[in-house]
């Protein structure tokens, strides 16, 4: 048909006395006449239709392998030792009462002999702010003080900023139920309930949402309120019996916690608390406002990493922290307690995370307080107690929850070491081999994990800070956030945690 | 820019298979030849695609071990290929 449409072109052209001069450009039907040039075609079809093939049929394996795998090791807990913590042991808590370090003077006076200090637990939390800044200094000076006291300020506006040290019924995080609406909304199944409240979690802002059963072995028991140094319990205190925890997780910005431990680094974590505060209330209130009842909590009632762990929102890292896939520990975890039980539950899962960091310890060697253990101690630093120093020093493990399979790290030491430098730390995080921006190579790297094996995971994690990320105690990264935000009119990678600037 | 990045790998990712079917139009080579040559061309697209990533998130060393790493291994592949495997092949069939 075309050589016949063709000719009949030409024979017009002629009959027109149209010159037709010979293209030097093959037609289509000249181009398709040609063998050489069809088989071009044809393989060019082939191999890249086959490329095409391979490249989503790996995209698929990648997208199923950052789904993680159901985890049935986790927790595992020697039930002759593990109880519920009491929520006074936690070093956060404890430093915060004075009552409390009244009553266990032999805590300060053991640390401060073994570890040779002279240093002030209960006074410690209140000079750490008060520090005079040094202007000549990147990441010590007026500037990182004031983005500091910026991102804590909307607890302090809502009287809340308690929160981050576990004090429980702050005006965020209220016990008050007056406000439950009587009459409660029905699903249609748990999968839309789950859904339902997956989908305002997003709309509050969070990276990850997770559904998890109250569990009792993660809650404080029993709980103390700080600030009328009083015990309080969940039967009688509590303003009801909660069935079901959901956590979500706010992410950190990804240059500025690679500060740390500058104060700049503090800037991200305390708008990281700012966050915590609002987006649990937020999601306290929709619970709420559906007739059910709920109380957010930020480091309060409950130890926020097994409960995001059960959630199926990541693994428990060699820095105590959780590791969360594409953001690694740099999150802040919320939690809602609720009565509403019609949802489905998450289940933990694993990335191979736990496993990489028994071969990584980049935090270990970034840890400017030496508070985690290191490669060398006791099966990596992960069983059922600690394997620091002076942890068999009678008492000296004191804020640990000692009887569950993780990593334990020495928090005395890393809060002592936040009250030297006048600010939060964060290095752990910063140096973490997970703690990485939203950019596909990490992705990659993410979903192969799993299948890399274990002797593999020393050098991946010694490619970390060979490729130029993690480092900590670098004033120059303290000037590059300062310049990340240059872009932040157009903003072209519309992503809120890392620089809009690609200056390196 | 990402969104660029990844239509600059696609503009890319086609013309290195025109560049290959034009090479099995051109002359018949053994399948290892093909292998290196394949291994060769996604090697240097990883890497650009790792350091374009890299750049744009702002860790320029990671960029630059990007290209030194899996980009310039794919290149001296592809030469070491073509001078010794691929160039004797075309005179021998005459092209």
């Amino acid at each position: 048909m075309t050589n016949e449409s063709d000719k009949k072109k030409d024979n017009e052209a002629q009959d027109n006395n149209v010159s037709v001069e010979k293209s030097s450009i093959p037609g289509p039907s000249e181009l398709l006449e040609d063998p050489g040039r069809r088989l071009f075609f044809k393989r060019a079809a082939v191999g890249g239709g086959t490329a095409l093939l391979g490249g989503g049929a790996a995209y698929g394996v990648g997208i199923h392998s950052l789904q993680g795998k159901v985890s049935d090791e986790y927790p595992v807990i020697d039930e002759s030792v593990f109880k519920p913590k009491d929520q006074r042991d936690v070093i956060l808590n404890f430093v915060s009462s004075k009552a409390l370090n009244k009553k266990h003077p032999e805590r300060n006076e053991q640390y401060n002999r073994l570890q040779n200090k002279e240093f002030d637990w209960v006074n410690g939390i209140i000079d750490m702010y008060n520090k005079p800044w040094d202007n000549s200094k990147p990441g010590y000076t007026q500037k990182d003080r004031a983005l500091q006291k910026a991102g804590w300020e909307p607890l302090n506006l809502a009287g809340s900023r308690g929160s981050a040290n576990l004090q429980p019924d702050t005006p965020f995080n209220t016990w008050d139920q007056s406000d439950v609406e009587k009459e409660q909304y029905k699903f249609e199944s748990k999968k839309h309930a789950s859904d339902a409240i997956k989908s305002a979690a997003r709309v509050f802002g969070a990276v990850k949402c997770g559904i998890a059963k109250r569990d009792k072995r993660w809650d404080y028991d029993p709980l103390y309120d700080i600030d009328s140094e009083k015990e309080l319990s969940w039967e009688k205190d509590f303003p009801f019996e909660p069935k079901t925890v959901i956590v979500m997780l706010a992410s950190m910005d990804y240059d500025c916690i690679g500060t740390a431990p500058a104060w700049t680094a503090d800037g991200t974590a305390a708008d990281g608390y700012s966050q915590m505060g609002v987006k649990a209330t937020q999601m306290a209130k929709f619970l709420k406002g559906m007739g059910y009842h709920a109380v957010g909590a930020g480091n309060d009632l409950g130890s926020s990493v097994p409960y995001a762990i059960m959630a199926g929102l990541g693994e428990g890292g060699r820095n105590g922290a959780l590791l969360a896939p594409g953001v690694g520990p740099r999150v802040r975890i919320m939690k809602v307690y609720t009565d509403f039980e019609f949802v489905e539950y998450d289940q933990p899962h694993t990335w191979g995370m736990t496993e990489f960091c028994l071969s990584c310890g980049q935090c270990a060697e970034a840890c400017p307080a030496d508070a985690i253990p290191l490669m060398e101690s006791e099966d990596g630093g992960y069983g059922f107690k600690p394997t620091y120093e002076f942890k068999d020093e009678p008492g000296y493990t004191w804020n640990n929850h000692l009887g569950i399979r993780k990593f334990y790290s020495d928090a005395k030491k890393c809060y002592n070491f936040w009250v030297e430098n006048g600010s939060a730390c964060g290095a752990c995080i910063a140096s973490c081999t997970f703690n990485e921006p939203d950019f596909w190579h990490h992705w990659f790297i993410m979903a192969i994990n799993p299948y890399m094996p274990k002797f593999l995971h020393a050098s991946m994690a010694l490619s970390h800070p060979a490729f130029g990320y993690g480092h900590t105690n670098d004033p120059k990264k303290v000037i590059k956030f300062w310049k990340t935000g240059e872009g932040m009119r157009v903003n072209t990678g519309m992503k809120n945690n890392i620089g809009t600037s690609n200056i390196s | 820019m990402e969104q660029m990045q990844w239509f600059v790998m696609g503009v890319l990712f086609t013309l290195s298979v025109f560049a290959l079917a034009w090479l099995s139009v051109k002359v018949r080579l053994q399948w290892y030849i093909w292998a290196g040559m394949i291994t060769g061309v996604l090697s240097i697209l990883f890497g650009i695609g790792w350091a374009g990533a890299s750049f744009l998130e702002g860790i320029s060393q990671s960029g630059a071990m990007a290209l030194i790493f899996f980009c310039f291994p794919g290149v001296i592949m592809m030469i070491l290929i073509w001078r010794y495997l691929i160039a004797p092949e075309f005179e021998k069939q005459g092209n």
